[in-house]
C-alpha cells in the first residue's frame, strides 16, 4: 500500500491560524494500526469533508478528537495550544461539538428536557426547573434549524429525522466553535437534509469550523470547502473540493491496487432459482421488493445507510416480520418470522453486527462454530451429542477458513481479532452447508487480509453452487465480487445492473436517485 | 392515519393504570353495596398510607431500573431503633423519629454503596440487606414483640383539619416526591438514567450518584412508612414489615411504574396503584371472601398487572421499531 | 504487500492455559508480578477465581472449626449433614437451569409446598374431621377414610407422578410468561410464588396432612441395601442433569441462550422453547424435592420450604452460577449445596439462633456476589 499523497493542500503546511490540528496522530487496536501518523488541519470558517471507506479510520480520528479515545502517539492543537482531552466532557468544554451517528436522546423525556439535561435552567434560588425559560430557549434553538415541533413533545413521538435534528440542535445550543457531523443525514428526509445544510452554511459564515463525515459523496462535494481522504488509517489526500470531484474522491478512497484486494472471480450463475422474493412489504421500511438469487450467483445489494437493505435481509431470513409478500426457497414458501424454518431450508445469515448477533463472545470458538449445525450431531431421541464428531467437524471448518487461534476448544471468541471473529461466524454457517447465504457487511471493520479471505470463502461457496445475497455499502467490493447488483433506495429496489453493465457512477446515481439530491 | 393510530394506541398503553383503576372501582362498587362511601374511602386511604409511603420510595428505585427487596427489613430495623430510643433510653418520641429515619437512611446508603460502588446487582444486594437486616433486628430484640408507649400511638389519633395525621404525611410525601420528579433536575435525570443509562453516562450525568440516591430515599421512605404503621398499631412483632417489599413493588407496578425503568409516576401512578390494592382488599373483606382465598385473588391480579406491563413494553417496542425508518407518505 | 492476515496473539491469556474462569485472567507480567509477594498473590488469586473455590472453602472451614466443634465429626452429625444435602441439591439443580438462562425462579418454594399438599391429599390414609371438615376438599377429595388414592395398589407412585406433573406445569406457566410474553422472570415467579403459596395454604386450611402410607414415607429415610433412597434420587438427578447440560443438544443450546439470546435466535435455536423447558425442569425438580421432604417429614405441609429460597439461590450463587446467565455447572451447585448445608449445620451446633444464621448466610451470599463481580472484572481486564 504505497499510495501517493495526492495534492497535499496548502493547509497542511500552513497551520497559521488553524482552528484545529492533528499532528502525526496514531492509534492501534489490538496491535492493528487504525490511524497512521495522521496530520490534518482545520481552518476557521470552513467545512472539511472527511471521506473514506468503512474502517478507514474516520470514526477513530473523530473519537480521538472528541475525547472518546486517546491517541497512542502524536499531538493535537486547538487554536494553536496543546489539546489533550481525557473524556468527552473535556472536548465539550473546549468548544468541540460532536454530533454522533447514533442518537443519545432519552425517549421518555421531552425535547426541551433533552436539550438541557446537562444543566437545566432553574428558578432563582430554588431547585425547580424554569420550564418556561427552558421552553423558550428550546424554541429558539429549534427555530435555528427550522424545526417546528413543540418543546414539550416527548422524543418518542418524533420521527427519526426530527430526532436527529433535535440532537443537532442540542449540540448547537452549546455554541461550540468546532463541529463534527458524523453521518448526520442517514435518517433525514430530503427536506430535512436541506435544512441541515443551510444551518451548516450559516455556521461557516460565523467563522465556525466544521468536519463533515459522510458516505454520500455528493453531499460532501456540495458542502465542503476542502476534502480529506482516509484509507486504512492513512491520510491519502487533502485539497480544495474543486480539485476533488466525486470520481477522484472514490479513486483515492479505494486506492489503485484493486487486484490485490479482491480475489479473482471464481463463480458463475446458473439457471436454477434458489431464492425468490416477491412483493415484500412492511410499512415504513420496505416496499414491494422483488428479487431472485440463482444457483452459483452472488447478488450484490447496494444501498446507503437507512435504505432498508439490512431490514430486507432480516425479513427474508425471518428475524423481523413483514406485512405482505412472499419468500420462496426453491419451490417452497417460507413461513414468516421463523429463522429456524429458513435454516432448515438451507438458508444462512451473517448479520452486520457480529458482536451482538453473530457470536457468543464468552464461548469457545469450537462451540460457536458448532452452534447452527448442532442438531446434525445429536442422536434422535435423547439429544445426546456425538462430541468427537462435532469436535472434528468444527476443527476442520476452522482450519479450512484459516482461523488463527491457539486452541479452538478453549479460546473464547472474544479473544480473536475482528477478521477471525467474522470467519468464526462464517464457519458456523458453512458447517450447516447452506444453499442460500445472506451476508450483511461481512467485511466491516476487518483488515485487508481478512477481507481477502472472506471474499475467497464466499466466492468458493458460490462456485460450489450456493446462492449468495451480498449486502454492502462499499460499492467497490460489490463490483468485484457480485454477478449482479441491485440498488436499494428508501425501501425500494430502484436499479439492477448485470456484471457487464457494472460502472460505479451509474450504480451510485441509482442509489442517490434524483429525489435525494438537495437543491439549494 | 397510521401515525395517528399508533399515537392513540400508545396513549392507551401509557394509561393502563387509569383504565384498571376505574375498572376496579366499578367492579367493587357493584359487588359490594355501600362500599364506596366517603367514610370508607378515608379508611382505605388511611390504611394505604404506610405501604403507600414505602411504594413512593420503591417507585424511585424502579424508575432507574433497580429493585429494593430490603424495605421490609429496613422497616423492622428502624422500628427497633425507635424502640431503643423511646422504650429503653426513654427519650422523647421526636428523637425516636430521628433514630427511625436515621437507620432507614443508613441502610439505604448501604444498598446504594453495594449497588453503585461494588457493582453488585440490585436484586442480590438488597436481598442480602433483607435477610441479614432482619437477622440483625431479631438479634437485638431476641424476636420479642416490641410495644410502644402512648407518646407514639397518640400521634395516630392527631387530626389536622379533620384529616388523620398519617393521611397528611402520606399526602405530603406523595406531593413532595411528585414535585421533585417533575420539576427538578434530579427528578428528570432519574428518568433519563432509567431510559438509557449508557446515554446518560455519555451526556455527563453522574449516573452512580443518581442511582444511589434512589436507594437512600427508598430506605428513608421505608423507615417513615414503618413509623406511621407503628403509630397506628402500637406494637412491632418479629415479622413486622415482612413481605411488604412485595406489596410495594406490586403497588408500583399496578400503578404503571415499569420494571424496565424510566416509566412511571408517583402521582397519580404509584398512589393509584397503592389505593387500588387496598380497594381490592377492602372489597374482598366487604364481600366476606374467605381469607384463605384473598391472597390467591391478589396474586392473580398482580400477575395480570405484570402481564399488562410486559405487553405494553412489547407493543411500545414494536411501535418504536416501525418508526425507525420513515417514508415520505 | 502486507495483506496476509497476521496471526494475532489473543489479547487475553485464555487459550493455552487450562479452561475455566481462571483462564480469563490477564496473561504475562501484570502489575502484580512486580510486587514482592507476587507468587503468593497469584496463588490466592488462582484459588479465588478457581471453580473449585467453594469446595476448598468448605474443606478449610470444616478443618478450621473441627477443634472447636468436636461434634461436627460425630457419625450421627455427618449422616444428618449428608442426608440434608440431597433434597436441597435436587431443587437447587432445578434452579441452576433457570439461572443459566439469566432468569430466576422464586416460585420453587411454593411449588414444593403445593405439590406436598396435593400429594398428601391423594394418598393420606385417614383424616381427623375436627381439623379438616372446614377445608374445601372435605367431602369430595378428603374424607375420614383419607384421600382418593388411599389404599390403592399403585396409589403412591400415581400420586408422585401427579406431584411431578403439577410441579412441571407450574414451571411451564412461569416459562411461558417469561419466554413468550417477555415478562421479567423476577416478577413472574414472585407472583406465582404468592399465588401458589396461597393455594397450598388454602387447600388444607393451613393444616399439616399426616398419616401418609408407609410406602411413601420410606422414600424419606429408607435404604436400598446400604444406600439411602434420597441419596439415590439426588445422585441420579445430579448425574442426569450433568449429562443433560454437558452432553446434549439441549444443554448446549441452554448455555447459548443464556449467553446471547439474540445470536441464538438468529442461529436457529428455538429460544422461547429452551427457556420454557428450563422453567419446566425447575418445577419438576422442585416437585421431586418436595417428594423427598414430605416423605421425610411424613406429612403434606402447606408451608413447606417457605424460607428456603435463600438456600436454593444462595447455594448456586456462591458456587459461581452467574445471575446474568450463561454460566453454571452441576458440580458447582453440588459444592454450593455442600457449603450451605455445612454452614447451617455448624451454626446449629454452635447453638446460634436462627436469626444469626440468617445474618451469616446473608453475608456469605454478599461475599459471593462481590467475588463474582471481581471475577467478571478480572476477566474483562484481560482484554
Amino acid at each position: 500500500m504505497h499510495a501517493s499523497m495526492e495534492g497535499r493542500g496548502p493547509s497542511m503546511e500552513a497551520p497559521e491560524g488553524a482552528a484545529f490540528q492533528f499532528l502525526g496522530v496514531t492509534k492501534s487496536f489490538f496491535g492493528v494500526p487504525v490511524l497512521r501518523e495522521v496530520s490534518l488541519s482545520l481552518r476557521p470558517g470552513s467545512v472539511l469533508g472527511l471521506v473514506g471507506e468503512n474502517g478507514a479510520g474516520k470514526s477513530t480520528l473523530m473519537n480521538v478528537m472528541g475525547g472518546v479515545l486517546r491517541p497512542d502517539g502524536g499531538r493535537m492543537l486547538l487554536g494553536g495550544t496543546p489539546y489533550q482531552p481525557q473524556e468527552p466532557g473535556d472536548a465539550r468544554a473546549a468548544g468541540i461539538g460532536f454530533i454522533h451517528q447514533e442518537l443519545n436522546l432519552f425517549t421518555n423525556l421531552s425535547v426541551a428536557e433533552n436539550m438541557f439535561i446537562e444543566s437545566f435552567p432553574t428558578l432563582r434560588r430554588t431547585p425547580a426547573i424554569d420550564k418556561r425559560r427552558m421552553a423558550e430557549r428550546t424554541r429558539e434553538h429549534l427555530a435555528q434549524i427550522g424545526l417546528d415541533i413543540s418543546p414539550g413533545a416527548l422524543v418518542e413521538t418524533l420521527s427519526p429525522g426530527e430526532r436527529q435534528l433535535v440532537e443537532i440542535a442540542k449540540v448547537l445550543a452549546m455554541q461550540p466553535r468546532i463541529f463534527i457531523f458524523d453521518e448526520p443525514t442517514t435518517s433525514l428526509t430530503a427536506k430535512e437534509t436541506g435544512l441541515l445544510f443551510e444551518v451548516i452554511r450559516r455556521l461557516r459564515t460565523r467563522r465556525a469550523s466544521i468536519i463533515y463525515i459522510s458516505h454520500i459523496l455528493g453531499h460532501v462535494a456540495e458542502l465542503a470547502d476542502e476534502v480529506a481522504v482516509l484509507r486504512n488509517g492513512e491520510l491519502v489526500a487533502t485539497g480544495p473540493t474543486a480539485e476533488y470531484p466525486v470520481p477522484r474522491m472514490i479513486s483515492c478512497m479505494v486506492g489503485r491496487d484493486l487486484k490485490s484486494i479482491f480475489p479473482p472471480k471464481a463463480s458463475a450463475p446458473q439457471e436454477e432459482v434458489l431464492l425468490r422474493v416477491e412483493k415484500l412489504s412492511q410499512p415504513g421500511i420496505v416496499r414491494d421488493v422483488d428479487l431472485t438469487v440463482h444457483k452459483g450467483e452472488i447478488v450484490g445489494l447496494f444501498g446507503l445507510m437507512g435504505s432498508g437493505r439490512t431490514e430486507l435481509a432480516r425479513m427474508i431470513f425471518g428475524v423481523d416480520r413483514y406485512e405482505r409478500g412472499t419468500v420462496r426457497v426453491g419451490n417452497g414458501l417460507l413461513p414468516r418470522g421463523d429463522p429456524r424454518a429458513a435454516i432448515e431450508r438451507g438458508m444462512a445469515f451473517v448479520t452486520e453486527n457480529r458482536r451482538e448477533e453473530g457470536l457468543l463472545m464468552n464461548v469457545s470458538i469450537a462451540d460457536n462454530i458448532g452452534l447452527v449445525a448442532l442438531p446434525e450431531f445429536a442422536r434422535a431421541v435423547t439429544g445426546h451429542l456425538r462430541r468427537r464428531r462435532l469436535q472434528e467437524a468444527t476443527a476442520q471448518k476452522a482450519q479450512e477458513l484459516h482461523i488463527k487461534a491457539t486452541s479452538y476448544e478453549a479460546q473464547p471468541a472474544k479473544s480473536l481479532s475482528g477478521g477471525n471473529q467474522q470467519k468464526v461466524v462464517l464457519a458456523k454457517w458453512l458447517l450447516a452447508a447452506p444453499r442460500i447465504l445472506l451476508v450483511d457487511e461481512p467485511t466491516r471493520g476487518i483488515d485487508v487480509g481478512a477481507k481477502y479471505d472472506v471474499y475467497t470463502i464466499i466466492g468458493e461457496l458460490a462456485r460450489r453452487g450456493s446462492g449468495v445475497l451480498y449486502i454492502s455499502s462499499e460499492l467497490e467490493e460489490l463490483l468485484a465480487v457480485a454477478d449482479r447488483i441491485l440498488v436499494m433506495n428508501r425501501g425500494e429496489l430502484v436499479g439492477q445492473f448485470e456484471r457487464s453493465e457494472f460502472a460505479e457512477e451509474r450504480v451510485m446515481r441509482a442509489a442517490f436517485r434524483q429525489g435525494d439530491e438537495v437543491r439549494p | 392515519m397510521k401515525v395517528m393510530g399508533s399515537r392513540a394506541s400508545r396513549g392507551i398503553l401509557r394509561n393502563t393504570t387509569f383504565v384498571l383503576f376505574v375498572l376496579v372501582f366499578v367492579v367493587f362498587g357493584m359487588l359490594a353495596r355501600n362500599f364506596l362511601t366517603l367514610g370508607n374511602l378515608q379508611v382505605i386511604l388511611s390504611n394505604s398510607s404506610y405501604i403507600g409511603i414505602i411504594t413512593v420510595g420503591m417507585t424511585f428505585v424502579l424508575l432507574v431500573g433497580g429493585i429494593d427487596l430490603s424495605v421490609g427489613s429496613i422497616m423492622y430495623l428502624s422500628a427497633v431503633a425507635t424502640s431503643l430510643v423511646v422504650n429503653d433510653l426513654e427519650l422523647s418520641p421526636w428523637l425516636g423519629v430521628v433514630a427511625c429515619l436515621g437507620v432507614g437512611l443508613a441502610f439505604g446508603a448501604l444498598n446504594a454503596f453495594a449497588v453503585t460502588r461494588l457493582g453488585i446487582v440490585p436484586f442480590i444486594a438488597t436481598l442480602v440487606t433483607m435477610i441479614a437486616g432482619r437477622g440483625l433486628g431479631l438479634l437485638v430484640t431476641q424476636s420479642v414483640q416490641l410495644d410502644f408507649p402512648d407518646s407514639i400511638t397518640l400521634l395516630a389519633t392527631v387530626r389536622l383539619g379533620g384529616v388523620q395525621l398519617n393521611i397528611l404525611i402520606y399526602a405530603l410525601v406523595v406531593a413532595a416526591a411528585a414535585l421533585f420528579l417533575a420539576y427538578t433536575s434530579w427528578g428528570r435525570r432519574l428518568y433519563a438514567v432509567g431510559n438509557d443509562p449508557e446515554a446518560a453516562r455519555k451526556a455527563g450525568l453522574k449516573v452512580p450518584r443518581l442511582i444511589g440516591s434512589t436507594y437512600v430515599l427508598s430506605g428513608v421512605c421505608a423507615a417513615l412508612g414503618g413509623f406511621v404503621s407503628i403509630a397506628q398499631i402500637g406494637r412491632v412483632p418479629a415479622g413486622f414489615g415482612r413481605n411488604n417489599e412485595f406489596d410495594a413493588i406490586a403497588a408500583a407496578v399496578l400503578g404503571g411504574v415499569s420494571l424496565f425503568g424510566g416509566v412511571g409516576t408517583v402521582f397519580p401512578g404509584a398512589l393509584l396503584g397503592t389505593v387500588m390494592i387496598r380497594v381490592i382488599q377492602a372489597g374482598l373483606v366487604a364481600r366476606n371472601i374467605d381469607i384463605y382465598i384473598q391472597p390467591i385473588i391478589m396474586g392473580a391480579i398482580i400477575f395480570f398487572a405484570v402481564l399488562l406491563d410486559a405487553l405494553r413494553n412489547l407493543q411500545l417496542k414494536k411501535l418504536g421499531r416501525r418508526n425507525i425508518m420513515k417514508m415520505e407518505t | 504487500m502486507n495483506t496476509e492476515s497476521r496471526p494475532r496473539e489473543p489479547a487475553a491469556g485464555g487459550g493455552a492455559r487450562d479452561p475455566g474462569p481462571a483462564a480469563d485472567g490477564p496473561a504475562g507480567p501484570g502489575p502484580s508480578a512486580r510486587r514482592p509477594h507476587a507468587r503468593l498473590r497469584r496463588l490466592g488469586r488462582h484459588l479465588l477465581l478457581s471453580e473449585y473455590f467453594v469446595l476448598y472453602l468448605s474443606i478449610l472451614y470444616m478443618l478450621a472449626l473441627g477443634p472447636f466443634l468436636p461434634q461436627l465429626f460425630a457419625a450421627q452429625n455427618l449422616a444428618d449433614m449428608v442426608s440434608n444435602i440431597w433434597p436441597l441439591l435436587v431443587v437447587a439443580i432445578g434452579q441452576n437451569f433457570v439461572l443459566i438462562t439469566a432468569g430466576i425462579d422464586l416460585s420453587q418454594t411454593s411449588n414444593m409446598a403445593l405439590t406436598s399438599v396435593i400429594g398428601a391429599v391423594l394418598i393420606v390414609t385417614s383424616c381427623d374431621p375436627v381439623l379438616f371438615s372446614k377445608c374445601p376438599l372435605w367431602g369430595t377429595f378428603l374424607t375420614e377414610h383419607g384421600g382418593p388414592l388411599a389404599g390403592m395398589a399403585l396409589g403412591v407412585p400415581i400420586a408422585i407422578l401427579i406431584m411431578l406433573v403439577i410441579g412441571s406445569l407450574i414451571g411451564w406457566v412461569n416459562g411461558v410468561a417469561v419466554a413468550r410474553f417477555k415478562m421479567p422472570a423476577f416478577m413472574v415467579t414472585l407472583t406465582t410464588m404468592m399465588f401458589f403459596s396461597a393455594v397450598a395454604i388454602y387447600l388444607p386450611k393451613s393444616e399439616n396432612i399426616q398419616n401418609l402410607p408407609h410406602a411413601f414415607n420410606v422414600l424419606g429415610k429408607g435404604r436400598i441395601g446400604p444406600v439411602p433412597i434420597p441419596l439415590l434420587v439426588g445422585a441420579g438427578v445430579a448425574v442426569g442433569a450433568h449429562l443433560l447440560l454437558s452432553r446434549t443438544l439441549f444443554g448446549r443450546r441452554l448455555y447459548a441462550v443464556g449467553t446471547n439470546p439474540v445470536a441464538s435466535t438468529i442461529s436457529g435455536i428455538p429460544t422461547a422453547r429452551i427457556i420454557t423447558r428450563a422453567y419446566v425442569l425447575a418445577g419438576f425438580c422442585a416437585a421431586l424435592a418436595s417428594v423427598l421432604y414430605s416423605a421425610r417429614l411424613e406429612m403434606g405441609r402447606p408451608t413447606l420450604a417457605r424460607t428456603q429460597f435463600i438456600d436454593i439461590v444462595g447455594a448456586n450463587v456462591i458456587a459461581g452460577v452467574s445471575l446474568s446467565g450463561g454460566k453454571g455447572k452441576i458440580t458447582w451447585t453440588l459444592f454450593g449445596v455442600i457449603f450451605f448445608v455445612l454452614l447451617a449445620n455448624t451454626l446449629n451446633l454452635l447453638d446460634l439462633p436462627f436469626y444469626s444464621i440468617d445474618i451469616v448466610k446473608g453475608l456469605v451470599i454478599f461475599g459471593a456476589a462481590f467475588l463474582d463481580v471481581l471475577r467478571t472484572r478480572a476477566a474483562a481486564q484481560g482484554h
